[in-house]
């Protein structure tokens, strides 16, 4: 199989080997802003206006650092961030790590398909007709292989959102208050507060981003000598992303800000406004599309990857997916549930957001794992964490698991009706 | 073929996951340790002897010679002496540490050529305590993750008879010391499939052991992609006699997917000779016949004879797959015919190679023909090959069909996570 191919192809290739070391960390890092991202951004920016900046930025470091640790284990190893925790942990730690993963991503695909029923409620369809129809004809393209068109498709439409940091100048945002907001620290313990910094930790630092940056780089041959390169890549891909998710906060804010919660799609639409006019919902409505059926096909595909990985089955789900059962099955059962559970009665943007914070609960659980890898010097020899970035690292990890409890005892004592 | 003894044995396997963290007991019965691993000696026999177990007793890790067990089972492991003096445990040459190094690992069953990951292994009395068999079953995970008297319950489902198994492990760059006879026996294709499923440090340590010219046929076998990938991530100094020993024009193919850099890298740590060829390879621009050819040529003038070209053909063995006739020159080197080793065959020994010059006239092209033309005057002619000559119709390389038919079909890698998206 490796004789000469057609020209076409092989530039094609060479191309992809310049973007492999180039190229996976900024598109890891800027999966976060799918459907999910681009709303929770939206809510910050509309029931917080500029005040969450600041914890944006927090969140930045903690992208960076995890990012970096990722690609960093990626290279070193050659493996993928699941098999590598099969092998280092006793199983039922890794077995908790697969879960935890699961239910992150279970959760994302929940969020695309309500990220799909929201964009498609701007045209006037009923949720209830477009959510179906998107699983059934997401579920075919993968499986009958046309999705690879498809794809090219979607990521087009998704491109709609460089419109965001047009919107964000032309919006005449008080360009005061954004730098005060995001240089000085501040944070509140109210609630809702805490609820969406959690949704903002959950959708930028996502367990299959680190996934996803671990295997491209692993899978596109990058190895120790490499390091350098990868980690410019890892960096800049996090800072870059983590700048368009601001970008999103301040349009957001300078259109609707101090307005509370976002109540629909067609709300946080108007923030392209100074951008696009009167396109602006139409032109929201069509990007979100596209980044939510975008994802809504790859992170189920994730999922069933890592768990072959963890299973140790990987290696067959090669070439058909008609010849891996298992596969498949946990695609198709993923993509169900997603569809069923956006379709539950309710505020899209509400379930959209509450699946980001759930996100933001179960990272610190991969984050942790991340960690501990990257500290072993068994599993990265010289490359393994210093101490003075452990201490950063730990801080990154302790403050994301800090923030999820505090949502948890919040929520808890909300139930109870300790708090109010 | 090796005698495999597991099924006979099966009733008194001990599961090796289901014996970390059971206590370790004196003769008394008393407990004054807990298991954390089993280690046994792997020296390329089949059925590897344990030749301890790992206990941790207080702060230390202890290491239990195989000698002061009296029995080993899922409810733990018993010392046949109170007199146990305590060694802190020190991994030597060739022990493999069966939980940290092979349980949830890597390794190929040579038999059914496949690269599995060890869901449990299996020990069993046979004059020692060998490993025996490996369990490769998803509920033997599900087992594993159930309470603690499942664990050691042997679940021999799908269990693969350690005799077929070539194991890695061990911790840092993995050398290893034996190889599984077996491994030998497969065929380049097969090796190729496993090259691929295997991760970056097991695949390294089984290119090692399978010596540069076995490796080099495994790597032809290769898919494009995964062998870009493996060249880029292996030093250049490894790699380079592995590209040496490919032929010219898969090698070529290889290293023209390489950056610059990794290329030049590979060619500077190579013999000069393989190198220049090389070299003068890579000079044609790809997706031309000359990108296209192997430069392994077998030439020989109108006076030679069949019995004399024919022992040259013998010091070309190695060559095989990629001569397919011998091409007759004339004294300025310009190509007269193409004879195909049958005609060859047919001949007198004492024929001169100047009388077998015949219709069908050699199909030739330019280097510079584009992929297109190769094609089409392949399929027109239906030959195995094409001769490719210079402005002078000297003979320069050697276009094979079953190249072109690699070069028509597109890539069937396996679907790697990061290529679900891209």
């Amino acid at each position: 199989m490796s004789a000469a191919a057609p020209e076409v192809r092989r530039r094609r290739n060479r191309l992809l080997v310049l973007l492999g070391i180039f190229g996976p960390g900024l598109i890891a890092a800027n999966a976060g802003n799918d459907a999910g991202g681009i709303l929770t951004y939206a809510s910050a920016g509309s029931q917080f206006a500029y005040r969450t900046l600041f914890a944006m930025v927090l969140v930045t470091v903690g992208l960076v650092v995890v990012q970096e640790m990722s690609a960093r284990l990626g290279a070193h190893t050659g493996e993928g961030l699941v098999s590598l925790i099969r092998e280092q942990f006793p199983l039922r730690m890794a077995a908790f790590a697969v879960a935890a993963l699961v239910v992150a991503n279970l959760g994302l695909v929940v969020s695309e398909f309500a990220g799909i029923g929201a964009a498609m409620e701007i045209f006037g369809i009923s949720r209830y007709l477009s959510v179906p129809l998107a699983a059934v004809g997401i579920w075919a393209a993968v499986v009958f292989g046309s999705y690879r068109y498809v794809e090219r498709v979607f990521l087009l439409l998704s491109l709609v959102f460089v419109a965001y940091p047009v919107a964000a100048v032309l919006g005449h945002p008080d360009w005061a208050t954004v730098g005060r907001q995001t240089a000085w620290p501040h944070f509140t313990a109210a609630h809702g507060f805490v609820l969406l910094v959690v949704a903002l930790i959950g959708t930028t630092i996502t367990p299959y981003m680190q996934l996803y940056q671990a295997a491209s780089v692993a899978d596109r041959g990058a190895g120790p000598a490499d390091l350098r390169t990868i980690r410019i890549d890892a960096v800049a891909g996090a800072i870059f992303a983590d700048l368009v998710s601001m970008c999103i906060i301040i349009a957001t804010a300078a259109a609707l800000g101090g307005h509370g919660p976002l109540a629909s799609a067609q709300d946080a639409a108007r923030a392209l406004r100074p951008a696009a006019g009167s396109a602006a919902s139409g032109l929201f409505a069509v990007g979100l599309l596209g980044a939510s059926a975008l994802a809504a096909a790859v992170v189920p595909l994730s999922t069933a990857y890592a768990l072959a990985e963890a299973v140790g089955v990987e290696r067959s789900v090669s070439r058909r997916f008609s010849e891996a059962p298992l596969f498949l099955g946990l695609f198709t059962v993923q993509v169900a549930v997603g569809g069923l559970v956006a379709l539950v009665p309710g505020n899209l943007v509400a379930l959209l957001v509450d699946m980001q914070v759930l996100n933001g609960a179960v990272a610190p659980v991969f984050l942790g794992f991340i960690l501990v890898l990257a500290n072993r010097r068994s599993v990265l020899g010289e490359a393994a964490n210093g101490p003075r970035f452990r201490v950063v690292a730990a801080v990154c990890v302790a403050a994301v698991a800090g923030m999820a409890l505090l949502v948890l005892l919040q929520t808890v004592g909300a139930w109870t009706g300790l708090a109010s | 073929m090796t005698i495999r003894f597991l099924p006979t044995a099966a009733r008194g396997l001990v599961s090796v996951a289901g014996l970390a963290g059971r206590p370790v007991r004196n003769p008394a019965g008393a407990e004054i340790g807990r298991a954390v691993d089993v280690v046994v000696r792997w020296d390329g026999a089949p059925y590897p002897p344990v030749t301890g177990v790992v206990a941790r007793v207080g702060r230390r890790r202890a290491f239990v010679p195989a000698d002061a067990l009296s029995g080993l089972d899922a409810d733990g492991v018993d010392l046949s002496s109170a007199r146990l003096s305590l060694t802190d445990f020190e991994r030597r040459d060739g022990e493999l540490l069966l939980l940290a190094d092979v349980v949830d690992h890597q390794m190929v069953d040579v038999d059914g050529v496949r690269v599995i990951r060890a869901s449990d292994l299996y020990l069993a009395r046979v004059g020692a305590w060998r490993l025996v068999g490996v369990d490769v079953g998803l509920q033997t995970l599900a087992r594993r993750l159930g309470p603690a008297r499942w664990r050691g319950r042997p679940t021999p489902g799908r269990v693969i008879d350690w005799a077929a198994i070539q194991p890695f492990g061990g911790p840092g760059p993995i050398r290893l010391r034996r190889t599984n006879q077996e491994l030998h026996r497969l065929r380049p294709a097969e090796l190729a499939d496993l090259l691929e499923d295997l991760g970056r440090r097991e695949r390294d340590a089984l290119l090692g052991a399978l010596g540069p010219e076995t490796a080099a046929d495994a790597l032809e076998e290769m898919d494009a992609a995964e062998l870009g990938v493996l060249l880029r991530e292996t030093p250049a100094a490894d790699a380079a006699p592995l590209v040496a020993e490919m032929e010219p024009d898969e090698a070529a193919e290889a290293l023209r997917s390489l950056t610059e850099e990794d290329r030049s890298g590979i060619l500077a740590a190579m013999p000069a000779g393989d190198a220049e060829r090389l070299r003068g390879l890579l000079a044609h621009p790809e997706g031309t016949a000359g990108g296209l050819m192997t430069t392994v040529l077998v030439t020989a003038g109108t006076d030679e004879t069949v019995a004399g070209v024919r022992d040259r053909l013998r010091s070309e063995v190695e060559h095989r797959e990629e001569i397919d006739a011998v091409l007759v020159v004339d004294g300025q080197g310009r190509l007269i015919d193409d004879v195909s080793l049958f005609e060859l065959l047919l001949a007198a020994p004492d024929a001169r190679l100047g009388d077998l010059v015949a219709p069908p006239w050699p199909v030739v092209v330019d280097a510079g023909a584009p992929f297109e033309d190769v094609v089409d005057r392949l399929i027109d002619n239906r030959r195995s090959s094409l001769v490719v000559v210079d402005g002078r119709r000297r003979p320069i390389g050697r276009i094979l069909a079953d190249d072109v038919v690699d070069a028509l079909v597109p890539g069937r890698g396996r679907r790697h996570f990061p290529r679900l998206l891209a």
